[in-house]
């Protein structure tokens, strides 16, 4: 263990995908993603973040550990580099380069024979040598005298990254994945109906990953269900909220509606009706938010009623376009994605919803629209909609930890 | 008159703004926090805001914070439940040469169950060992603890190097960090470690006794080891303690904020305990593994020959200042402490260790009075002596 102690990585470099950054696009992509790592690390460090030939320099006072963590789950980003900096001298770099490789061969088992290349990208083409020459000039510095490690310039494992600017070069190893997909915010905002299940925080999730900026409308049934029903939900508004900046739960009152559903409609076809009412709701909060699609976490026959003639008498509903994505998911990749994104444990909670109340002995498997309209001829529905959305209630929450 | 409390790493007073935290949640917002009324869901907030209060102070995500009723219990459940989960992977478990009763008592608890449990060794310095822990890992090997910061000495041991040994050579062990003594003293970092689980203890740092976390990261196995209802993940059944989670939330976010201005203190108090020190013929400040590793400067623990650390510090009681005695070695089994002989010192010796340890709110006019006291205690206890 005579190894050169190296202290913490100076900074995280951060690699994003290269789709998106066509033309103009490009700005307000990385301007969300700037916007959206600061909102997701400050919580614990007050951080710099540059932006520098197609990639970002996240330079945070401390914690640096904790920040590539964070960063993992900022949607946008390809992979992150936690990084040693250091005076672009040859000399220097090479001496750097060969205590983070001691310190990266801490990682591996002793013992073992691994692939080993240098790799170096040069931003100023003032440093005195090209890159190839670099590789050649850190390459046997930082091997000598180290065992277990063999040059393999096509089949490395452990590659020894050099990235020379101006005024500093910088030095890695780790490439920790991120969860690519597009910087929340830049496609715009959508309005996703979450109820406490497993599904719709996923299906929010996944809107998040393609660049949607997510708040959420729950319908809350009181006094039929309780406090707890509603912390339910703004628990798992709080578990996404570590994926984008800030989110916003609209908790409409829900009672009134689904009483006049029972009283009024035909018993088989109370639960679409319930969602139709939802979709009209949601549309008219998310046109008066500029939300510009509705989510949902329905998915294809995953319950006897899930149908696709329901899902369309549901959906002729809206007035936005509805956004789907567990459409055709099984159950069991939706439960996987649910515990990866740690939304599984809350939503397995047994509390009751809104769905739950007042559910049809029979439901209808194969609805038809014409029927749902005739239903609702005799429904208020016009006084139900503002009177729900008149006792709207609003939740903010931040970033989880801002 | 109000004694000189020097006594902090054993314990420390509740500040006032953790207090005045708590207090609500005795007599206002007392519902079970599983409870599904009002006041049910106001005790389940406040709980969640003081995990997230705790998660930034160790840089880890709200969810990955288990409260628990203090730092024995954190330590138990990563010890016990992180071995049990793993069973099926092995039976070797390491903890280091110097852990707290509770980290070192329950691992030798896993013996009965069929572990193998072997204690990590100190160099000739009274550094961590490091090669001794990369030779003696193994692929069978399923828990391994090191604390942050010694208790008895303030050593801070390299954590982040015993993770990554670890990783390499035993790809299922669990990794433990007792961080009591660290929290508002170093910078707890679950990502800067590398380790899976971390324990704090409120009462160390201003906060309420009886109430500490085992921080775990998203995806470690553990199992839990009291049963009942689902709590804290399932983790920890039993009603959760509202009011004293609250103040551990308060007290970590102040700790935290504190840290800098405070550590920077603890070193400048520690000097002036040295330079007295230095006046005394054959007293010294005890030091293992310094310089290879830091010693954490609110810890302060001498050696000063003549009479036993007992008779010194009922001396020094009567006085109005409160500290304890340091490691001595074990009544039944007379080891010593290995940080000890690394320090030079025999068994004789390890009954004339005292430690001072500090707070954020201690005083440099109650370091300097306290100093006078020693300096007085031991000019009368060397007369008494010849």
């Amino acid at each position: 263990m005579t190894a050169t102690e190296i202290g913490s990585p100076e900074m995280v470099l951060v690699r994003y995908g290269e789709l998106a950054l066509k033309g103009k696009n490009r700005g307000s992509f990385e301007h969300a993603l700037i916007r959206n790592i600061r909102a997701a690390c400050e919580p614990i460090t007050p951080l710099f973040v540059e932006r520098r030939r197609g990639r970002l320099t996240v330079v945070p006072e401390r914690r640096v550990g904790d920040v590539a963590r964070r960063l993992q789950d900022v949607f946008g980003i390809k992979t992150v580099s936690p990084a040693w900096g250091v005076e672009p001298d040859p000399e220097r770099i090479a001496q750097v380069a060969r205590a983070v490789l001691a310190d990266a061969l801490l990682d591996h088992p002793p013992g073992a024979e691994i692939p080993f290349r240098v790799q170096s990208s040069r931003g100023d083409k003032a440093f005195p040598m090209t890159s190839v020459e670099l590789d050649r000039f850190v390459a046997p510095r930082v091997l000598e005298g180290t065992t277990g490690l063999k040059v393999d310039l096509k089949h490395a494992r452990l590659v020894l990254g050099i990235e020379v600017r101006t005024e500093r070069a910088y030095v890695f190893v780790r490439r920790l994945p991120g969860p690519g997909g597009l910087p929340v915010g830049t496609l715009g905002r959508v309005l996703c109906l979450l109820s406490g299940g497993i599904d719709s925080p996923v299906a929010a999730w996944l809107a998040m990953k393609r660049g949607c900026s997510v708040n959420f409308v729950t319908f809350h049934s009181a006094p039929y269900i309780g406090e707890a029903s509603k912390k339910k939900v703004v628990d798992l508004v709080r578990a996404l909220s570590r994926y984008q900046p800030k989110s916003r739960l609209y908790v409409l009152p829900f009672t009134e509606v689904q009483e006049a559903i029972r009283d009024h409609a035909p018993s088989p076809y109370r639960t679409v009706l319930y969602r139709r009412m939802m979709q009209r709701l949601a549309s008219r909060l998310a046109l008066r938010e500029k939300s510009l699609a509705l989510v949902t976490g329905e998915s294809l026959g995953q319950v006897a009623s899930q149908t696709l003639e329901n899902m369309t008498c549901i959906g002729a509903a809206a007035d936005l376009p509805v956004l789907r994505p567990l459409a055709c998911y099984d159950k069991e990749e939706a439960i996987d994605l649910a515990r990866k994104i740690g939304t599984f444990e809350l939503s397995t909670i047994p509390e009751p919803d809104c769905c739950t109340v007042f559910m049809p002995p029979k439901p209808i498997i194969k609805g038809r629209l014409e029927v749902c309209e005739q239903a609702e001829a005799a429904l208020d529905v016009e006084g139900l909609v503002e009177r729900s959305l008149a006792g709207v209630e609003v939740v903010d929450v931040a970033h989880e930890g801002a | 008159m109000e004694p000189i409390y020097l006594d902090n790493a054993a314990s420390t007073p509740v500040s006032p703004a953790v207090r005045a935290a708590m207090a609500p949640y005795y007599e206002e917002s007392y519902g079970n926090p599983s409870a599904a009324h009002r006041l049910g869901v106001a005790a389940s907030e406040a709980m969640d805001r003081a995990r997230e209060q705790v998660a930034r102070a160790v840089g880890a995500r709200a969810k990955e914070v288990v409260f628990t009723a203090g730092g024995t219990e954190a330590n138990n459940l990563a010890v016990l439940g992180g071995a049990r989960a793993r069973r099926d992977r092995g039976r070797h478990v390491i903890v280091g040469p110097t852990e707290h009763a509770s980290v070192r008592k329950t691992a030798l608890a896993l013996v009965d169950e069929g572990f193998e449990v072997e204690t990590a060794r100190l160099d000739a310095q009274g550094a961590l060992d490091l090669d001794w822990l990369a030779d003696r890992l193994r692929e069978d090997t399923v828990l391994v603890a090191q604390m942050l910061v010694s208790n008895e000495f303030g050593s801070v041991y390299p954590v982040r190097r015993v993770a990554r040994l670890v990783r390499a050579r035993s790809p299922h062990a669990l990794v433990h960090v007792d961080a009591v003594q660290g929290l508002g003293k170093r910078e707890l970092s679950l990502g800067e470690f590398g380790c899976d689980t971390l324990s704090i203890s409120g009462h160390k740092v201003h906060g309420p006794k009886g109430v500490g976390a085992l921080v775990v990261r998203e995806g470690t196995a553990i199992a839990p080891v009291t049963h009942g209802g689902p709590q804290e993940h399932g983790l920890r059944a039993g009603t959760q303690n509202t009011p004293g989670i609250v103040g551990l939330g308060r007290a970590a976010e102040d700790a935290e904020a504190t840290r800098p201005a405070a550590v920077a203190r603890f070193a400048e108090m520690r000097a002036r305990f040295a330079e007295s020190l230095s006046r005394m013929d054959g007293a010294r400040l005890v030091e293992p593994g310094a310089p290879a590793q830091e010693i954490m400067p609110g810890i302060v623990t001498m050696f000063v020959p003549g009479v036993p650390a007992s008779v010194r510090l009922h001396h020094l009681d009567e006085r109005g200042v409160l500290a304890s005695a340091g490691a001595a070695c074990n009544a039944k089994t007379k080891a010593v402490n290995p940080a000890l002989l690394a320090a030079g010192l025999d068994a004789d010796d390890s009954r004339r260790v005292l430690r001072f340890s500090l707070a954020a709110t201690t005083t440099d006019d109650e370091v300097a009075r306290a100093l006078e006291v020693l300096e007085a205690v031991n000019r009368e206890l060397e007369t008494v002596q010849s």
